[in-house]
């Protein structure tokens, strides 16, 4: 039994409430207690900012198409080096670093639970390899849809109990957390060499459209009540003019289920493009947050781009194959059997090109445009819009106004003209960027009851201490110190072990995989149906025994039971 | 000051050395230098023996005499900025990584990426280059950027890919795909050659002897002092120029 106490931390858990205690934290086993003995080991938090454990809730950081970015691109790999240190194993590179880079500067940031924004079923097994070499992160693997054959069937056949099997069995076979929608229907019509220009567009080969896809997979999720809701990379991603597209999807899931999240947008900063061309591009944010603010069942993620070197990657091929023709560089393309795609391509976004300070604008507008913080989670889609080092920069650009105003001074000079950043004044407090950060994400994904994002008892003791005292900081004027503070943590516990001090990490603590167990009725058995399985012998590469991922490379899984009401 | 590195005899000959702290500024005063050989961090003075003649306090001045079977020595000269490197044998890979200025004497054989992305300087080598001389480190979109690297002998291949800036002079013979993705710079190359100047951006490549299975993507637009000049690469719309005597494909 260990024991441990954090003395005088001011505490900000918006989960439950408690908006800038200074308190003590009791630790027993890795989670957190009412009370502990009086002789275990003590912390002195001495008024520090002590926050849950930092929750990332869109990142690229495991797969086959974070590998191929390491691999495409050795020059990276000659940033970021540190040498082996005591408990560190070696690591490096800087937009897409090796896995312990990711677990180590993560864990410096305070971050403990990660989720990978896109997992190919058929490639998950490499997903869950990389998990297990990314210690003290918790891990989650949203599974993509978006071109899954049989999920375009029961689409066809408008059967959302087919849907469902489909997925929950897709899920459980690939230890797979949510369900993730990359360009519905583009991306299998890139297989054909074309892309889909509105959700009305049919798919090619199949009587579906994208907004069908789209309706269906939101109405399964629902039936199996999983507990994350659809995490949807919409449409027409990085088009000028893409922001109605956005707006319609936005309306799709309605008023569908009231009580709960029914949809994520993530990226969004990427969606919300207005103008014709890139000549003409200006910001839409006003449009998109206005349709955020009045439906409390989505949330979206930022996206923020910030400026300098970084990798794109995504299951959006045709808009990789977009940004290739732009920049002619290094390019990928991948194809997913009966699944899905994918492409990655590096770019450097940059201060002077009136497109980029555009889109860093837009990013910033949507944070401070959406009113409610559990509604708009702090990423950059690491490492399409920024590696997830600069978060604390953007945490920043959030708190005050001044360095908002001083950056956007040194950006191309249409982006006042073209967005309206330079006439908001919000300043986010401390408490909001703890939602946007942890408590938001916690909830946007449903794992509050598995003990992340708050403090209750019994909670997992994942917690960050930040060298910031809010009560006698100032944001607006000292960003400086709050960047600096969000950089590097005075401790990052995981499971109630020190595993980072002073940006130094002491020990690495084995992480878990929470996945999606759905437990189906008779009839949703996919495995009964012959359409399905004949898939297996006809068109994938891979026999449907070979498909399922075993038990023994997600050997600290923790299955989250979800069920279909009967 | 002269300094002279004098190679201890090793148990391991073939164990690589990462030596890039070789580099005449360094050489000021009197601080613990450190290689690697191998996975072990080793004193200089393990290593080599030292000597040291005179006294200078700027780095100009400085000549580092190599001797010995430096062949497995790498990184000698890496960010160098000025003051003078003779090596009297062969040299180990990555030399004159990132020079800056300065001037680098190799009066036997240099091993690969001899002066990769080099910035200024001079390099002289008497024997023979190995591959990628003067280029990008893989993945790097620009290889050596200013200075002269100067190849008495032949260089391997892929010789002054992806260059930039600065001049190559080889006297002997280059091997395949050189001057491959040239952005700019100058690559003269006196003897043969065999695909070169592949998918060049700028920069111009001469080439006195015979070139081998040129490219068809290169576009004659006139004869200069009795040599052939080509535009190209127009595969991808390039605007290099290729310069040769004679072609046989």
């Amino acid at each position: 039994m260990s024991e441990l106490l954090i003395k005088n931390a001011y505490v900000i858990d918006p989960l439950q409430g408690i908006h800038g205690d200074i308190m003590d934290i009791s630790i027993r086993d890795g989670r957190i207690v009412d009370k502990v003995s009086g002789s275990c080991e003590v912390i002195d938090a001495a008024g520090n900012l002590t926050l849950p454990g930092g929750i990332d809730s869109h990142t690229h950081v495991c797969g086959t198409k974070v590998n191929f970015g390491r691999y495409m691109s050795p020059e990276d790999m000659r940033a970021g080096r540190t040498p082996r240190r005591g408990a560190m194993y070696p690591t490096s590179g800087y937009t897409v670093p090796t896995t312990y880079g990711n677990s180590y500067r993560y864990s410096k940031m305070g971050y403990t639970t990660l989720l990978e924004g896109a997992m190919a079923p058929m490639e998950a097994r490499h997903t869950h390899e990389e998990f297990a070499a990314t210690p003290m992160q918790d891990m989650l693997a949203n599974t993509l849809f978006d071109g899954n054959w049989s999920l375009f069937e029961a689409v066809g056949d408008k059967d959302i109990r087919q849907a469902a099997a489909v997925i929950g069995w897709t899920l459980a076979a690939v230890k797979g957390f949510g369900i993730k929608l990359t360009n519905p229907g583009g991306t299998e019509a890139w297989g054909f060499g074309e892309d889909l220009a509105s959700i009305d567009e049919e798919v090619p080969n199949w009587d579906i459209t994208p907004r069908e896809i789209i309706d269906t997979t939101i109405r399964a999720c629902e039936l199996l009540h999983l507990p994350h809701s659809v995490h949807l990379h919409c449409n027409n991603l990085g088009m000028p003019g893409n922001y109605r597209t956005t707006l319609e999807t936005l309306d799709i899931p309605g008023d569908m289920n009231p009580d709960r999240q029914t949809l994520y947008l993530t990226h969004v900063q990427f969606h919300s493009y207005g103008g014709n061309t890139w000549g003409d591009i200006k910001s839409e944010a006003e449009k998109i947050s206005d349709s955020i603010n009045n439906k409390p069942q989505v949330v979206i993620d930022m996206g923020q781009v910030m400026f300098g070197r970084t990798m794109t990657m995504t299951a959006d091929g045709p808009m990789e194959f977009r940004l290739y023709t732009l920049h002619h560089n290094k390019w990928s393309n991948h194809d997913v059997e009966l699944e899905t795609g994918s492409g990655i391509i590096p770019v450097y976004y940059s201060r002077k090109s009136s497109v980029n300070s555009i889109m860093w604008a837009i990013g910033l507008e949507l944070a401070l445009l959406v009113k409610n913080p559990w509604q708009c989670m702090l990423t950059t889609d690491n490492p399409n819009g920024a590696p997830f080092v600069k978060y604390p920069e953007i945490i920043g650009l959030l708190m005050s106004n001044k360095y908002r105003s001083k950056e956007l001074s040194q950006v191309h000079k249409l982006t006042t003209d073209r967005t309206s950043l330079g006439s908001i004044d919000r300043e986010l407090s401390f408490e909001e960027i703890a939602v946007m950060t942890r408590a938001g994400q916690a909830k946007a994904l449903g794992i509050i009851n598995q003990g992340k994002g708050h403090f209750r008892e019994d909670a997992l003791a994942d917690i960050a201490i930040y060298p910031v005292k809010p009560d006698q900081t100032d944001p607006s004027l000292q960003y400086e110190e709050v960047i600096g503070a969000f950089q590097q943590t005075l401790y990052t516990l995981k499971d109630g072990v020190v595993v980072s001090r002073d940006g130094e990490v002491i020990t690495g603590v084995a992480n878990r995989t929470f996945w999606s167990k759905a437990n189906l009725p008779e009839d949703m058995d996919v495995l009964k149906s012959p359409r399905f399985v004949e898939k297996f012998s006809r068109f994938y590469s891979v026999d449907l025994e070979n498909y399922l991922v075993q038990d023994e490379y997600v050997q600290r899984g923790v299955a989250m039971n979800t069920g279909v009401n009967s | 000051m002269q300094v002279t590195l004098t190679m201890k005899p090793r148990a391991k000959p073939f164990l690589p050395i990462e030596a890039e702290m070789i580099n005449p500024m360094n050489f000021i005063g009197s601080q613990n230098l450190f290689v690697w050989e191998g996975n072990k961090k080793r004193r200089l003075e393990d290593i080599f023996t030292v000597r040291k003649e005179g006294n200078v306090n700027s780095p100009e001045n400085i000549v580092v005499v190599l001797r010995g079977d430096t062949s497995r020595v790498k990184r000698v000269g890496e960010y160098m900025s000025s003051g003078t490197i003779i090596v009297e044998g062969d040299i180990g890979m990555h030399c004159g990584n990132f020079m800056r200025g300065g001037f680098i004497e190799i009066q036997g054989n240099a091993d690969g990426w001899l002066g990769r992305e080099m910035r200024g300087g001079s390099i002289l080598c008497h024997g023979n280059a190995g591959d990628y001389c003067g280029s990008g480190y893989r993945g790097e979109k620009r290889g050596m950027r200013g200075g002269k690297i100067e190849v008495a002998g032949n260089a391997g291949d892929y010789l002054g890919e992806y260059l930039t800036g600065g001049e190559i002079h080889v006297h002997g013979n280059a091997g395949m795909f050189a001057g491959a993705e040239m952005r700019g710079g100058c690559l003269i190359i006196d003897g043969d050659a065999r695909i070169p100047a592949a998918n060049m951006a700028k920069g111009t490549c001469i080439i006195h002897g015979e070139i081998h299975e040129m490219l068809p993507t290169f576009e004659k637009i006139g004869e200069k002092d009795g040599m052939l000049v080509y535009h190209g690469d127009v595969a991808n719309k390039g605007k290099g120029e290729l310069i040769v005597k004679s072609k046989i494909t």
